[in-house]
């Protein structure tokens, strides 16, 4: 398959993944919203040394991903590209900051320690992210952010951008399909031809945006998507799972959980 | 039931091009009418302008008791309901049952009401079995099917489609002709597939460059080997057969 149909079959596999049958899939939208930016903001609000502290934090992804039945490997192979980007956050701390730590008899520069903290603070916040879009479709997360009072305007564009996205990309998929059927011979697309494929692709995705447009006001769109989750009720039950998720969280960021759990295995 | 007028209609799209040069016809109650003509010839132009996609240079429609101005523009288009040529242009919810609920919710149907809507238009195309399937999982016919579902669901009172059994497979297409056949309501179907429009239109209105070159019964429009063949047709492919 080439790139762009990979990213095409990757969007389409995350819908099919967020429209499941599943428990997690039908906790309430809003909650799992709360939930996901409330660990980011926990997750972020860690010392830079606090290493310990923070790993503890990752028993919300690991039980997420347990509940929502997700694959870790799945999950690593569609964050390919991003993770990385997130690990190479902190990677100049070690050269700056030399003093020196003592974890046992190990010791350590404390650029370590922050650099490792930073690398761990994104890729927990990547695998919220990555849980939060794996069990809730688009439209879900849209009728979240209008209970949040999020301007109508604002959620629509979000919408639309999402839906947009997908047109774009098959729309270069079938341009750049087109090209190589009559260029085998060439790899990738010769530079002299990229302007007017970018522009056949922008008035093509303008003509195909446009129909979906008039298709939508023809079937009575006027401007906003009121309906979103007219059908999704906030039942105790998701309640009470964010509450038992907050407590943890609340209780992992005050409480060295693993520090105690060290002690308790080790009996030091 | 609604009727449809159109008086003396002109459309083009920049100056000095007209696509629609001074079309008339009217279109009864449960009048079933197929519009053909070789490409260009402005069907699908014709039907947008119908609806109100574009607005016409000059001559007047009247759909229902609504003539075709900015203002009633929600009334005609609750009305007509408009199946798109391309299907991946008229579906953009994720799931089957998402975007033929779109219409009802947003005529702010109640829940119950959207449901009995949705299991309707599923049922009458013969498609209950898609219902929470992703749209992007569907093959071409089925998503043909189901952007003529979430049409119905919207229970217009006029059809309008645009070449319906393009990418349908014989047994789909033959499903959409009873389906057609069943529904009584007033239909323009644009098509060039002649075969269906002779089992699904008495009448029929054949264009050429934006003109209306015959509107009349549709046994005596398309057995008229010179008539299509003039204005880039050809007999329908049953006639073809029992004339051989």
């Amino acid at each position: 398959m080439s790139r762009m149909g990979n990213a095409i079959y990757e969007i389409n596999a995350m819908e099919t993944l967020a429209a499941r049958d599943q428990w997690m899939n039908h906790i309430h939208p809003l909650v799992k919203f709360i939930l996901t930016v409330s660990y980011i903001a926990v997750v972020v609000s860690f010392p830079k040394y606090d290493l310990s502290r923070l790993l503890a934090m990752a028993v919300y992804p690991i039980a997420g991903f347990l509940l929502a039945e997700l694959s870790f490997g799945k999950c690593l192979r569609r964050l390919r590209v991003v993770l990385p980007l997130v690990c190479v956050v902190g990677l100049a701390n070690p050269f700056f900051d030399r003093t020196a730590v003592w974890i046992g008899n190990v010791c350590v520069r404390a650029g370590v320690i922050s650099m490792l903290t930073l690398m761990l603070k994104g890729i927990f916040a990547v695998l919220a992210s990555y849980l939060l879009v794996a069990t809730t479709t688009l439209e879900q997360i849209c009728y979240a952010l209008q209970l949040l009072h999020l301007p109508r305007i604002i959620v629509t564009q979000i919408l639309l951008t999402g839906r947009y996205l997908t047109l774009l990309l098959a729309e270069v998929n079938r341009t750049t399909q087109a090209y190589a059927l009559r260029a085998p011979n060439q790899k990738g697309v010769h530079y002299k031809v990229w302007g007017s494929l970018t522009g056949q692709l922008l008035l093509r995705s303008i003509d195909r945006a446009n129909e979906l447009y008039e298709s939508m006001t023809l079937r009575g769109y006027t401007g906003d998507f009121g309906y979103l989750g007219a059908h999704m009720h906030m039942r105790s039950q998701d309640l009470v799972y964010l509450v038992i998720w907050c407590a943890v969280f609340a209780v992992v960021r005050r409480v060295p959980v693993i520090l105690w759990v060290g002690r308790f295995i080790t009996g030091v | 039931m609604i009727s449809i007028h159109v008086k003396d209609v002109s459309f083009s799209y920049e100056q000095g091009t007209e696509i629609l040069k001074h079309l008339s016809f009217d279109v009864c109650k449960r009048e079933s009418v197929g519009l053909i003509g070789a490409n260009g010839a402005g069907k699908s132009t014709l039907l947008k302008l119908l609806v109100g996609l574009n607005p016409v240079d000059s001559g007047t429609i009247q759909i229902g008791e609504y003539s075709m101005k900015k203002q009633y523009l929600p009334q005609i288009r609750a009305k007509l309901g408009y199946v798109f040529q391309d299907s991946d242009s008229q579906l953009f919810m994720s799931t089957v049952y998402e975007d033929i609920a779109f219409a009802p919710r947003n005529y702010g149907l109640s829940p119950e009401e959207i449901d009995q809507r949705v299991d309707q238009a599923l049922a009458l195309t013969g498609i209950g079995h898609l219902r929470d399937r992703q749209i992007h999982r569907l093959s071409g016919g089925e998503k043909k099917l189901v952007s003529i579902a979430t049409i119905l669901s919207m229970m217009p009172e006029a059809l309008l489609m645009d070449e319906p059994s393009i990418a349908l497979d014989p047994r789909n297409r033959r499903n959409l002709i009873h389906i057609l056949n069943t529904l009584d309501l007033p239909k323009i179907i644009a098509s060039h597939d002649l075969d269906m429009i002779l089992e699904t239109c008495s009448r029929t209105i054949l264009l050429s460059d934006g003109e209306i070159v015959c509107d009349g019964p549709t046994e005596e429009i398309l057995r008229n080997r010179e008539l299509l063949e003039t204005n880039g047709l050809e007999l329908p492919l049953c006639m073809q057969a029992s004339g051989r």
